[in-house]
């Protein structure tokens, strides 16, 4: 046994090696983040960057904590209802397209996808002068609001190409039963569908968690700011304070990563889906 | 199954009406594009061509022209390339594939303002990682300023996007290899073909699909990159890493030359619709099929 499983590990040695140190290339800058936001102030002075820390300075954490706390809670009063809202309204007309057979759907779709891969800078002062409009600048109504606009064609590709994947039966059957879109949509296509709609929220969300152009220019000041903005504003208030900004950059990075860590399945489907929407 | 009109007004009214207020709103950066605004309050006064022709004599934007061009062969060749090896170099280690992929794919889970605040650091010319490293292991000497060099800087930017954003094209590519029927690979490896002429002959045909959707989303990457560029150099030194997208934030929201941003913007939207509008139209035919 043992015999024949070193002759199938043996030629492949070689590949393992080229891709152990492509991942170690690939790992280095987590572990320099993760390693020194556990330094304290004097082991950062020393400069020797690639030492693990000699203890765990959770102060760091604490500090940067204090500074990221109200973005952070921000971020998630943002991004949890624009992704739920987002999704919603993406799989309803998501569903509509892709199972329905009607004269435009092809038109809608295709405005669709250019939506979803518009560069935001295209819309940004418009989106600022419509929040102006509605009185809502500087809120997180606000930047719900604008996440909502563009991120729902994306939610709608990314629900229909999923959708379109289920077998015709499903609607066959229930045409029998004599149930109409709506219960259709509610009653069968969200259970279903619970898998396509889990890895589209979890693509939006970290999408919107992530987001730096939007949660800048539309908000000043700490009041509505997520903690993309908080932390990029850090640079310049703690320049070479580096432990501290490694912290905050770590704690900004929690829940997008948790995610990947535990529902990367779902992260790589909405990912793919979305590349490949059609 | 039976709907009529109602449905159809009630199912596509959330994307029909997201989709008008966005056209709207290009519409209005058009009309801006065109007008004499200065400052934060609206000017509306039309101008003509004037804000297109004041931009194109400006050395600033072609320089940010210019940097978003480096960064489309700089950024999208190596990421899809690397993307590509490290998808076949998995689909080839078997078992193993589940351990690496995590570790190439991670970064595309972060903010480009966590990567930029990363990075900066790394690349930093005196307290950097990368040149402390290169100390302590007694290779100073190939030690570089970095993101202090207006030559080096740009590339220093594509190197971090380039760590973040390989792992999408390997994403893609190992669903295209793994959609290859298997029966290529086994009649190749009857004939005696190598791993490294399977490569050749039967990956790199199969995956042209996989390559167009990378080099499309790169292209749109390289269109609108912002953060990285804020987060990291600002800009700097002097103008040197500034590209149309931060130019553009920097006329509007800086200097409050409003007509002018939007003037880049439209820019920025001609350039993203030459790569949007046929990749649109290939998915929407793929959709039908």
């Amino acid at each position: 046994m043992k015999n024949m499983n070193m002759k199938k590990w043996l030629p492949k040695l070689p590949l393992l090696f080229i891709l152990a140190v492509a991942a170690l290339v690939w790992l280095l800058p987590m572990y320099t983040m993760v390693a020194n936001s556990l330094k304290t102030e004097r082991e950062i002075s020393r400069a020797q960057y690639y030492l693990p820390p000699q203890g765990l300075e959770l102060g760091n954490y604490v500090t940067a904590f204090g500074i990221l706390k109200r973005g952070l809670l921000n971020s998630v009063l943002v991004s949890v209802p624009a992704t739920l809202i987002a999704v919603f309204l993406g799989s309803w007309s998501g569903f509509f397209l892709s199972r329905m057979r009607f004269k435009h759907s092809q038109t809608i779709f295709f405005t669709a996808t250019i939506a979803t891969f518009l560069p935001y800078q295209v819309v940004l002062f418009p989106l600022m002068y419509l929040l102006m409009l509605l009185d809502v600048t500087n809120t997180k109504q606000g930047l719900i609001l604008c996440y909502l606009i563009l991120n729902t064609p994306m939610a709608m590709l990314i629900t229909a190409t999923f959708f379109q994947t289920f077998p015709a039966e499903l609607e066959e059957a229930a045409a029998l039963d004599g149930c109409g879109p709506v219960t259709f949509y509610w009653r069968i296509l969200l259970p279903v569908g619970r898998l396509a709609l889990i890895s589209t929220a979890i693509l939006i969300f970290t999408l919107i968690w992530n987001e730096f152009l939007i949660a800048m220019a539309m908000t000043q000041g700490p009041y509505a700011q997520m903690a993309t903005p908080v932390l990029a504003g850090l640079k310049g208030n703690y320049a070479q304070v580096w432990h501290i900004q490694m912290a905050a950059a770590m704690l900004t990075s929690i829940p997008p990563l948790l995610i990947f860590i535990f529902l990367g399945r779902y992260f790589v489907a909405g990912l793919t889906a979305g590349a490949l929407a059609g | 199954m039976r709907y009529n009109r109602i449905h159809v007004v009630l199912f596509l009214a959330p994307i029909l009406i997201i989709v008008l207020v966005l056209i709207g709103m290009i519409a209005w950066t058009v009309a801006v594009s065109m007008d004499k605004w200065v400052g934060m309050a609206p000017v509306w006064q039309f101008n003509g061509l004037q804000n297109y022709a004041t931009l194109f004599s400006m050395e600033r934007f072609w320089n940010s022209l210019r940097n978003n061009l480096t960064w489309m062969v700089a950024f999208i060749i190596p990421s899809a390339m690397l993307g590509l090896l490290l998808a076949y170099g998995l689909t080839l280690s078997g078992r193993a594939e589940s351990l690496f992929r995590p570790l190439f794919l991670y970064p595309l889970a972060l903010s480009f303002v966590v990567t930029g605040t990363l990075w900066a650091w790394m690349y930093d010319p005196e307290a950097g990682v990368i040149n402390n490293i290169l100390k302590s292991v007694g290779l100073g000497g190939l030690g570089q300023p970095w993101i202090s060099s207006p030559r080096q800087a740009t590339f220093c930017l594509i190197g971090a996007a380039i760590w973040q954003y390989t792992g999408f094209a390997m994403t893609l590519y190992l669903a295209a290899i793994r959609d290859i029927p298997r029966e290529l690979f086994e009649a190749a490896k009857v004939d005696g073909a190598s791993d490294i002429g399977i490569f050749r002959h039967i990956v790199v045909p199969n995956v042209t699909q996989a390559t167009l959707v990378t080099i499309a989303m790169l292209t749109i990457f390289s269109l609108k990159v912002f953060d990285l560029v804020w987060v990291i150099t600002f800009g700097g030194p002097g103008i040197s890493t500034e590209v149309l997208g931060f130019f553009m934030y920097v006329a509007t929201y800086r200097q409050a030359f409003v007509g002018l941003g939007a003037a880049i913007s439209v820019i920025i939207l001609i350039l993203a619709i030459a790569v949007v509008v046929p990749y649109a139209w290939w998915s929407m035919k793929r959709l039908q099929t």
